[in-house]
Formats: structure tokens, C-alpha cells, sequence
């Protein structure tokens, strides 16, 4: 009950209201907040950078054993090691590795986005206010897309920073002088495509957690296929047929994986060390076409985005 | 100036038609709208919202047509859902807060209304609590809370005393009242709680099947036609009885040692022929009033099948009794 004190008569509010613009960053600021407070997610967003973090501290060894005392000798043990790194392999590696870390951010995220609305009708909430559908669903996708897109860059430019000033005489800028703009290129659309899935997945549900394990079950389910499109080609010594190259990105995290390599124009290689050698089997496959995985990806986020716009409604339609 | 104006309004959900043809007018204050379940009460209210497009006809509030308007009528409305409604995850202060947010307010002014509010509501002592751990009571009282929390011109409820105790339920109606009289709020409460209704309204809009079937302060729905009497005798006189109707009454029998009786010209002159009949025949009366039907009465007449539309019935004084 009201405090005895309190004056509980009602006032009107006579204060200022904004025009009914810009409703969507409302909705979005409020689940950047939440997400910001969720103690998991901030641990999930340290295991997501942890290739980053590892090769900084392997560099940082390296580089303080390599040049020890700045003798010639370090110098040249420095270099024989850097002249095997490929740099922008670097980052496709912290970027692949942060896949599985960053499903489980995006189920942290997303899975309960609009299920968690429609069990409890907040619908009702946000359309009986000066709220369209749209202020809605961008409110929505913003909300999971920056947080993704903070986890991943953050880390990413991390590195970025960290190798451009420590490594530069080793042809850090000059080998790859487009690859901070690449990387954000493919974390922008890494954090679009899980925020437009999530929220599709999420929207058929009146449940968080049976859209987590939906997305979860998508998730590994195409990781399996991927994993059997990889072990084909493996086996193939390079010979598998050409389709085969191309089902290896048929995956959530595949085609992720396919866009950062034909943004970055490479196929990859060994972790830490870097280098390619052997036969054509042993070597990472090939990147896709570019154009076509692109394209894939932006159908995938507009279909989403459809498929959650109709399932927005305010009211249950009978008959 | 009418909150509500609407005007042949015609809402369908594929063939089924929730709202035929509805007309009605809706002036400042609280307006109860009645109906039984499915008469197109919620339709209605969604339709006012924008939530539903109309086939055919217009909607007004407070002047503003809802198609042409879009959201932005919206600002100037408050609603609580018949449904349970709440942002997951959040608690009391945060969620009103947000509501106010969405409605346009200022983030720190959202929260200091969200406090007021939240007092006013009797919410005060559990605004930290996570929403979701609420009771019935209370999660209707924080759907009433984020309906008022922009200062809405005008505020729907609809069935707002769903689920509550008898305790809870006069607390609802108390609050209902307090914002609807006096405070510049015209509430539209849907119910089909004739006794709720009753209580904090002063009109009513009677619907069925999608259609009005009455419309007016509750008094005149009350209102007998031809307003007659009901005149307490101490017992039981057939010769009083007998008397008025030679003198051209119609009297019914008595039931509870009362008559009913109705009489041509205006209720002062049918008091002093009542008193005249009784002075005549010894007969002791202990009160007169003019005679009104229970809204139950009312509402039950409003709603039958075979009475049409748009027409505010009335009986007669020898409906029901004689």
C-alpha cells in the first residue's frame, strides 16, 4: 500500500512528450541496457575473444624473446617466425573461433527477444504507445545487433591496434592495408544475420528457451553438415566435386566463415603459425564466390526479417 | 466535446463481422461499455487504437480520425489490456518507466511519473519488485499504472476487475473513480460487470453482436417509461389499490407491500392524487419514489435477440409487475 505519507491523489502529467519518431531506439536502448547488465554475457564475450587474446600473448613472448637484447640474432629468429604469418589469417581465425562462443551470445541475446513479448502480451504494451511494427522489429534487431557487433569488433580492433603498432616492420600494414574496413565489413553483417535469425526463430515461439534450443538445434544441426562436407573434401585429396567447395559454407557459422574468407580474398590458415603447405586436401577450402555468398547472406536476413514482421500483431485474428 | 465519435463502423476478421454498422457518441466522462462476451466490446477498443482496420465507417477521438492520425493518436490514449501484460525481466518502476518512454516522455521525467504513478496505483512499497513475481491484484494494477503513466486524454479499461477479490475489486473501482471524476481523464470501462460498471460510470454504451443496442446516462437506461411510481404502504390496501384505478391509474400488484403505480402528469401532481387516494382509504404510506428497473433490468432488455438497434428501450410501469 502507499506510503503514509505520500501524496497519492492523481496528477495529470503536463510535461513534455516527443513526437512519435525514433521509437525503435527506445525499444532498442532498452535491450542494450539489459543486455549490458547480464553477468553471462560479459563472460561469454571475454571466451568469444579468446584466439585474440591468445596471439597477443604468443606475439608478446615472441617479440620479447625474438628481439631479446636487440641482437642480430633475435632479429633474424623474429623474422623467420613473422615471415610465416599471414595476417589477415589472423583475424579469420579469431573470427572463426568466435563463432561457437557467439551462438551462445546470440541465444543470451535474442532467444527470449520476442518469445519472452509474445508469453507475456507486452505486445500490447508497445503498440498501444505511439509504436508501429516496424519501430518494433528495428527496436529489436538493434538491440541484439550492437551488442553482437560491440563483442566482436571490440576484440578485433583490440588486435588490430596492438599488431599495427608492434609489428609493422614485419608488414603488418603493407601486406593487408584494408583489413580493419574488411573486418568491420563482416562483423556488421555477422551481427545482422544472427540478429535477424534469432529474432525470426524467436518470434514463432511464445518461449524463450524452446526458441534458444530451436536456434541451438539449427545451429549444430548445419554444423554437422558442414562437418561432413568437410571431411568429404579432406578425403578427396582436392578431388571432391565442385558443389562439395561450396556446401562446406551450408551452415550458420559457415557462411559466416565463407564471406569473412572471400572478403579477406583467403582460404586460411594453420592457427598461431600460419603458413600453407602440403597436398591440396590438407589445405583449409577454398573461399566462395564473394558476390553469390553475399547474397545468400542478405536473403537470409531479409527473409528473417519478413518472416518476424508477420508475426508481429497486436491482436489475434479469428475466422 | 465528444471523446468518441464514431460513425458506421464496420470491422471484420475474415467472414466473421465483429462490428456492423456501429454508430455511437461518446461525451467527456466515464462511459461504461457493456456486452456480453463476444459482442464486439474488445473489437472495438482496438479499432479506437488502430490495432484493427475497418471495412467501412469512421472512428474519431477527441476529433482526431485513428486511420488518418496513425500512432501518433496513440500519445493521447492509455491502455489496459484485458490480458495480463508486462515487459519480462524487469521491475515495476522500470517497466511503467519504459511505458512512459515509449509514450514520449523524457527518460528522467518517465521515471519520476513512473514513481507517482506506481504511489498512486498502491504500488508503492513493491515498485523494485520483478513484475513477474506480482499477483493478480497487483498486475492489474501496474497495467492501470502504465496506462496513466503519459497522462493519457483518454483512458480505456477493458475488464478491469478480471480475477480480483471482492477486496481487490472495490479497490480497482475505487481508483477507476478517483482518476475518472474530476481529473480531466474520460475513461471507457468494458466490462460485463453490470455492478462495476454501475459504480464508477456515468454512461453506458450497451453492445451486441456488434451492434448498439443502447445508449445514455444509467439513469435514463434505468428509467421506466412514463415514469410511475412506487409507493410503500404499511400493508397491503385493496381498497387504496381500487381507488387509483378508478381514477384512471394503473396499478400493479403488491409486491413487498409496495404498488406501483402510474398516473398521467408530471410526478408532483401524481404524488398529491396518490396521497388523496390514501387519505380517502386509510391506507398508510411510508414512501414514494419514482420507480427505475435494476440496470441487470436494463441491460437484459437492451440485449434481446428481437429488439432492434440503435434504440434505447424502455418499458412500461406494468412491465414485470402486474
Amino acid at each position: 500500500m502507499a506510503s503514509p505519507i505520500a501524496d497519492v491523489s492523481y496528477r495529470d502529467y503536463d510535461g513534455p512528450l516527443f513526437a512519435a519518431r525514433y521509437r525503435w531506439w527506445v525499444i532498442a536502448k532498452q535491450g542494450i541496457l539489459l543486455a549490458s547488465k547480464k553477468r553471462n554475457l560479459q563472460v561469454l564475450s571475454f571466451v568469444s575473444a579468446w584466439y585474440y587474446l591468445a596471439m597477443i600473448i604468443v606475439l608478446f613472448f615472441v617479440n620479447q624473446g625474438g628481439s631479446g637484447g636487440n641482437s642480430e640474432a633475435g632479429n633474424r629468429i623474429m623474422e623467420g617466425i613473422m615471415k610465416n604469418v599471414v595476417w589477415k589469417d589472423q583475424f579469420l581465425h579469431g573470427f572463426s573461433f568466435a563463432q561457437l562462443p557467439l551462438l551462445l551470445v546470440t541465444l543470451v541475446l535474442g532467444a527470449g527477444a520476442i518469445a519472452n513479448d509474445n508469453r507475456s502480451r507486452a505486445l500490447l504494451v508497445y503498440l498501444s504507445r505511439p509504436c508501429t511494427k516496424l519501430d518494433y522489429l528495428i527496436g529489436k534487431f538493434v538491440g541484439i545487433f550492437v551488442p553482437i557487433f560491440v563483442i566482436l569488433a571490440v576484440p578485433t580492433v583490440l588486435f588490430y591496434g596492438y599488431c599495427a603498432l608492434s609489428f609493422n616492420q614485419y608488414g603488418f600494414l603493407r601486406d593487408a592495408p584494408w583489413l580493419l574496413p574488411q573486418m568491420l565489413v563482416v562483423i556488421l553483417m555477422s551481427a545482422a544475420f544472427h540478429a535477424a535469425l534469432v529474432l525470426a526463430v524467436s518470434a514463432m515461439f511464445d518461449q524463450g528457451r524452446v526458441a534458444g534450443a530451436t536456434y541451438a538445434a539449427m545451429y549444430f544441426i548445419t554444423n554437422f553438415f558442414t562437418v561432413a562436407m568437410s571431411i568429404t573434401w579432406a578425403t578427396s585429396d582436392g578431388k571432391a566435386p565442385e558443389p562439395v567447395k561450396h556446401l562446406f559454407y551450408g551452415s550458420i557459422d559457415g557462411l559466416q566463415i565463407g564471406f569473412c574468407k572471400a572478403i579477406l580474398d583467403t582460404r586460411g590458415s594453420r592457427p598461431f603459425v600460419g603458413g600453407q603447405r602440403g597436398a591440396e586436401a590438407n589445405l583449409p577450402v577454398p573461399a566462395p564466390p564473394l558476390l553469390a555468398i553475399s547474397l545468400i547472406l542478405l536473403v537470409i536476413i531479409a527473409g528473417s526479417a519478413f518472416l518476424t514482421w508477420r508475426r508481429i500483431r497486436a491482436v489475434e485474428v479469428v475466422g | 466535446m465528444n471523446v468518441v465519435e464514431v460513425s458506421h463502423l464496420t470491422v471484420q476478421y475474415g467472414s466473421f463481422t465483429a462490428l456492423n454498422d456501429f454508430s455511437c457518441e461518446i461525451p467527456e466522462g466515464c462511459t461504461g461499455l457493456l456486452g456480453p462476451n463476444g459482442a464486439g466490446k474488445t473489437t472495438l477498443i482496438k479499432t479506437l487504437l488502430g490495432f484493427v482496420q475497418p471495412k467501412s465507417g469512421t472512428a474519431r477521438i477527441l476529433g482526431d480520425d485513428v486511420v488518418a492520425s496513425g500512432p501518433s493518436i496513440r500519445q493521447k490514449i492509455g491502455l489496459m489490456p484485458e490480458q495480463d501484460c508486462h515487459i519480462p525481466g524487469m521491475t515495476a518502476v522500470s517497466f511503467v518507466a519504459y511505458a512512459g518512454e515509449l509514450a514520449g516522455m523524457p527518460s528522467a521525467q518517465a521515471i519520476r511519473r513512473a514513481h507517482e504513478v506506481l504511489e498512486h496505483c498502491g504500488l508503492g512499497e513493491a515498485r523494485y519488485r520483478n513484475v513477474e513475481t506480482y499477483s493478480t491484484g497487483m498486475k492489474q494494477r501496474i497495467k492501470l499504472a502504465q496506462a496513466l503513466v503519459h497522462g493519457p486524454k483518454v483512458l480505456f479499461l477493458d475488464e478491469p476487475t478480471n480475477g480480483l477479490d471482492p477486496r481487490g475489486r472495490e479497490e480497482m473501482l475505487d481508483l477507476i473513480r478517483s482518476i475518472s471524476h474530476g481529473k480531466g481523464v474520460n475513461v471507457l470501462v468494458s466490462s460485463h460487470v453490470l455492478r462495476d460498471i454501475e459504480r464508477v460510470c456515468d454512461r453506458v454504451v450497451v453492445v451486441m453482436k456488434g451492434q448498439l443496442r443502447a445508449t445514455g446516462t444509467i439513469q435514463e437506461l434505468k428509467a421506466i417509461q412514463g415514469q410511475p411510481l412506487d409507493v410503500e404502504v404499511r400493508e397491503p390496501n385493496h381498497a387504496f389499490a381500487s381507488r387509483l384505478m378508478e381514477i384512471g391509474a394503473v396499478v400493479g400488484p403488491p409486491k413487498n407491500n409496495v404498488y406501483r403505480v402510474q398516473l398521467a402528469g408530471d410526478v408532483r401532481q401524481a404524488h398529491i392524487t396518490v396521497q388523496t387516494a390514501a387519505r380517502a382509504t386509510n391506507a398508510q404510506i411510508r414512501g414514494f419514489r419514482v420507480a427505475e428497473r435494476s440496470l441487470e433490468d436494463a441491460f437484459l432488455d437492451a440485449v434481446q435477440p428481437s429488439e432492434p438497434p440503435h434504440i434505447l428501450h424502455a418499458p412500461t410501469a406494468t412491465g414485470g409487475v402486474q
